[in-house]
């Protein structure tokens, strides 16, 4: 009899990789052949894998049908099998995957509209935080804003691809019926997806205000992040940017660092 | 617990929360997978505090993978602790099963071999469990459809015997124990007869389904279909030995309406009322 850890690697590289050969003489046929026996684990390695994956990226399942997302599920699990007892972590390296898999190809895109919805599955399980208030700016000298760097609330995520992604995401839903054509040149996607106290919500953000955000949440400071802003739109109006990210609760903190505006980019 | 007024619960399911907490319909406990509701914010732990204020929780996990050779999950362990902390549930339960080994995990309940070395290899396990919430946990017999060779003692044997090694306390699924005594040729009655009758604290309740292999068939643990007239009879076996527990109908695929999951754990009343009769 082997020992329980060399049985459990038997058994994985049974069910894994389809190689009962080492566990065969250890299961019990009893009117069924140990290869079926086994059979019914791997089914059920796949299944379950598969199920989760379906549920965390539906528009993935519904732009590709149930049957293929079911092989891409294989392949992707091969190469990314889970690594938690909690199977919600599988998701994480999924639009990488497809990035690889399409790139280039006629479906380059689905690796933006599955990192859109690994996005929202972050968000949807992030920690709460307090809003930030814009009063506690009160005690910042003006003459040092530029130095200022901001936390981000932690259900909150920017995003952004070249393909229409909001445009494919609200075709895709399951209570969309309604056929429609979408042309994937139709526009660019700049996004801030963050979790509100019921949903996760989209907000759509210009040019400039993306490339501003962007340079917060890189950890540039405000001045770096103004610059980039005014390089895209000259009249970027910074006031109104905060405020929108106050109200959306995008913000949760504000800290000066010591050193001057000008952040390596 | 024991003799409780509402023994009768059901698995909550997430496809069910927003109709479950508008209806409110009347059971005595629900359970919910632990793994669910490990996020550390948004609309679930919202749901589940909702669920907490109108009904006493279990956390079943289904993830831990007490059973591997692998080092316990810290992490996992952790996040477990802390939704123990926050819901204080009546019940918490794993199962008698691995899923991982070498980090890949299979997110299954796959069997053990009955040895002494795997049975030492979980009490230990369930004992580091146990310390680590701070509370005795419940272990749950699983679905198998295979059986090693090296086993050296009966599935019952090992069950009671880690729950009187290390404290724990004995999740009796009943349609489990219906599958397995079918796929390995043991009478189930013997296997209840077995348990110690004080350690059986909850008991499970779930559909199976039936697979040809040439010539022989196999059940297997699908959790897609009602309770079968088998699994009722048996279920009231174990009442008349284990007393009223804890009883919950588990469905997790091809999931019915609300309505219909209600209505299987209405039967459970009815069983535990018959048993409370005939023990008056």
């Amino acid at each position: 009899m082997p020992t329980l850890r060399e049985l459990q690697r038997s058994f994985a590289a049974a069910v894994f990789a389809d190689d009962g050969e080492p566990l065969n003489a250890d299961v019990r046929a009893c009117g069924v052949d140990a290869r079926a026996r086994l059979g019914i684990y791997r089914r059920q390695l796949h299944a379950t894998f598969a199920r989760t994956l379906a549920l965390e990226f539906p528009v993935i399942e519904r732009l590709v049908g149930a049957e293929y997302f079911q092989r891409l599920s294989s392949e992707f699990q091969a190469v990314h099998p889970s690594r938690s007892g909690n199977l919600h972590h599988i998701g994480a390296p999924f639009a990488a995957f497809l990035k690889q898999r399409f790139r280039g190809g006629p479906y380059d895109y689905f690796a933006d509209v599955a990192e859109l919805e690994w996005t929202i599955e972050e968000c949807s399980i992030a920690p709460e935080a307090p809003a930030f208030d814009l009063h506690a700016l009160r005690s910042v000298a003006p003459a040092r804003y530029a130095d200022l760097h901001f936390e981000f609330h932690p259900a909150c995520r920017l995003m952004s691809s070249a393909y229409p992604l909001l445009d494919i995401w609200r075709a895709n839903q399951s209570d969309c019926t309604a056929e429609k054509i979408i042309d994937l040149g139709s526009g660019a996607t700049r996004v801030l997806v963050q979790r509100s106290s019921k949903a996760v919500e989209f907000h759509a953000l210009s040019p400039a205000e993306f490339a501003f955000l962007e340079k917060l949440w890189q950890g540039c400071c405000l001045g770096t992040a103004l610059e980039a802003a005014h390089g895209i739109d000259a009249a970027f109006d910074l006031g109104a940017a905060l405020r929108r990210c106050v109200a959306l609760h995008a913000l949760t903190a504000a800290r000066l660092t010591r050193t001057s505006s000008n952040d390596a980019a | 617990m024991r003799g409780a007024a509402h023994c009768s619960g059901i698995g909550l399911r997430p496809q069910h929360h927003a109709e479950f907490l508008e209806r409110r319909p009347a059971l005595g406990w629900v359970e919910v997978h632990s793994e669910n509701f490990f996020a550390r914010g948004g609309m679930q732990r919202d749901i589940l505090a909702d669920v907490c204020t109108h009904y006493p929780l279990s956390l079943h996990g289904v993830g831990l993978s007490i059973g591997s050779t692998d080092p316990l999950d810290r992490t996992h362990l952790t996040e477990l602790a802390r939704l123990e902390r926050d819901f204080n549930p009546i019940l918490v339960s794993e199962h008698l099963a691995w899923g991982s080994v070498d980090g890949r995990y299979m997110n299954d309940l796959l069997p053990l071999p009955y040895t002494a070395e795997a049975l030492r290899h979980m009490a230990a396990r369930v004992g580091q469990v146990q310390d680590f919430l701070g509370r005795q946990i419940l272990i749950e017999n699983v679905s198998s459809y295979l059986q090693f060779n090296g086993s050296e003692m009966a599935e019952w044997e090992f069950l009671a015997t880690l729950a009187s090694e290390c404290g724990c306390a004995i999740l009796l699924d009943v349609n489990n124990l219906y599958v397995n005594a079918v796929n390995h040729d043991f009478d189930p009655h013997g296997y209840l007869n077995s348990l110690p009758p004080l350690a059986v604290q909850e008991i499970h309740l779930a559909g199976h389904s039936v697979e040809r292999f040439g010539t022989r068939e196999l059940l297997i643990d699908t959790h897609a279909a009602p309770v079968c007239s088998a699994v009722w009879e048996l279920y009231g076996a174990a009442l008349e030995r284990f007393g009223p527990v804890y009883t919950l109908i588990e469905w997790d695929a091809q999931l019915p309406a609300l309505d219909v999951l209600v209505a299987e754990a209405r039967k459970i009343e009815q069983a535990l009322r018959v048993c409370r009769a005939d023990a008056a």
